[in-house]
């Protein structure tokens, strides 16, 4: 048995071209889908926040004033202040398209964006 | 390969899953992903086990893990691990019926580690609602590629010391 193959490149390449092609399905899927942004502490869900408002305005969760949020007009949402060391929750950026996400780890805020008609709560589970 | 040697072999892949699995625990989750789906490094010592003993140990190491996974992590992510581990195990065991030695390691790692992805997210979707699905599976394909070229590269690396050491009868 051969370690790798030549025709193994069409494959590989193949597999990329799926990726590629589904990741615009979502796209399409998720554009002007109605939303709203959902924050998590700890996988407990402690706000759900409308996106469709069109008004610009900053707020916090009660308990975290350190982190803040932003809703802009256009209905995303972004972290904007948060006092954690790496800001990876900052560098995320906005978010507006359904299943997008973005933590602050170090302060265990997940904001999440979903479908308004998803009445499902996520489950409260630790995984 | 003698059945103490097949025992201490599969144990000792075994060991190994687990110690991948436990760093790849303590690692930061990448922002973006669902919670307990992981990129499945420690599948790499599970697909060893099938290249180099037999279908029968990798079952066993894959379902050893999802107990340790149940003992560390509670049921939801044994349940991942278990639906990852038996999904990728099962395809790669068809193709290697179907392509015998006309398929590649490289292809075969890929393929092993892209469908222990796709098993974790059936699992999720059956724990979560189906939404995300969509979004996560490009990225876990193009994850799946990415950790099926490292396996194989390893693999590459692993295997002649394999040979010296008369494990591998291939």
């Amino acid at each position: 048995m051969k370690f790798f193959k030549r025709t193994d490149l069409v494959i590989i390449v193949a597999i990329l071209a799926i990726a590629a092609g589904l990741y615009f399905v979502y796209l399409h899927s998720a554009q002007g889908k109605e939303v709203e942004a959902k924050i998590f502490y700890e996988n407990k869900l402690v706000k759900v926040v409308s996106l469709s408002d069109g008004k610009d305005y900053d707020f916090s969760v009660k308990g975290h004033e350190d982190v803040v949020f932003h809703v802009y007009a256009d209905g995303s949402i972004a972290f904007v202040k948060s006092d954690c060391p790496d800001k990876v929750c900052i560098n995320a950026g906005k978010q507006r398209l359904s299943g997008q996400s973005a933590a602050c780890l170090p302060n265990g805020l997940v904001l999440r964006i979903a479908p308004l008609e998803d009445n499902l709560s996520d489950p409260d589970v630790v995984i | 390969m003698s059945r103490t040697q097949r025992l201490v072999i599969v144990s000792l892949f075994f060991a190994v899953a687990l110690i991948i699995s436990v760093v790849e625990n303590s690692l930061p989750p990448v922002p973006g992903t669902i919670p307990g789906v992981k990129f499945g490094f420690s599948n790499i010592a599970v697909m060893y086990v099938l290249f180099f003993v037999g279908k029968k140990e990798a079952y066993a190491v894959a379902v050893l893990k999802s107990v340790f996974v149940f003992s560390t992590r509670g049921v939801i992510a044994a349940f991942l691990s278990l639906s990852g581990g038996l999904l990728s195990i099962t395809i790669m065991v068809l193709l290697l019926l179907i392509f015998r030695d006309r398929i590649s390691y490289l292809i075969l790692s890929i393929c092993g580690a892209v469908f222990h992805n796709i098993g974790q997210l059936i699992a999720v979707s059956l724990v979560y609602s189906n939404f995300y699905l969509l979004y996560y599976f490009p990225v876990l394909l193009v994850a799946g590629v990415v950790a099926g070229v490292a396996t194989a590269t390893l693999l590459k690396i692993i295997m002649p010391v394999f040979k010296r050491f008369r494990f591998s009868n291939k």
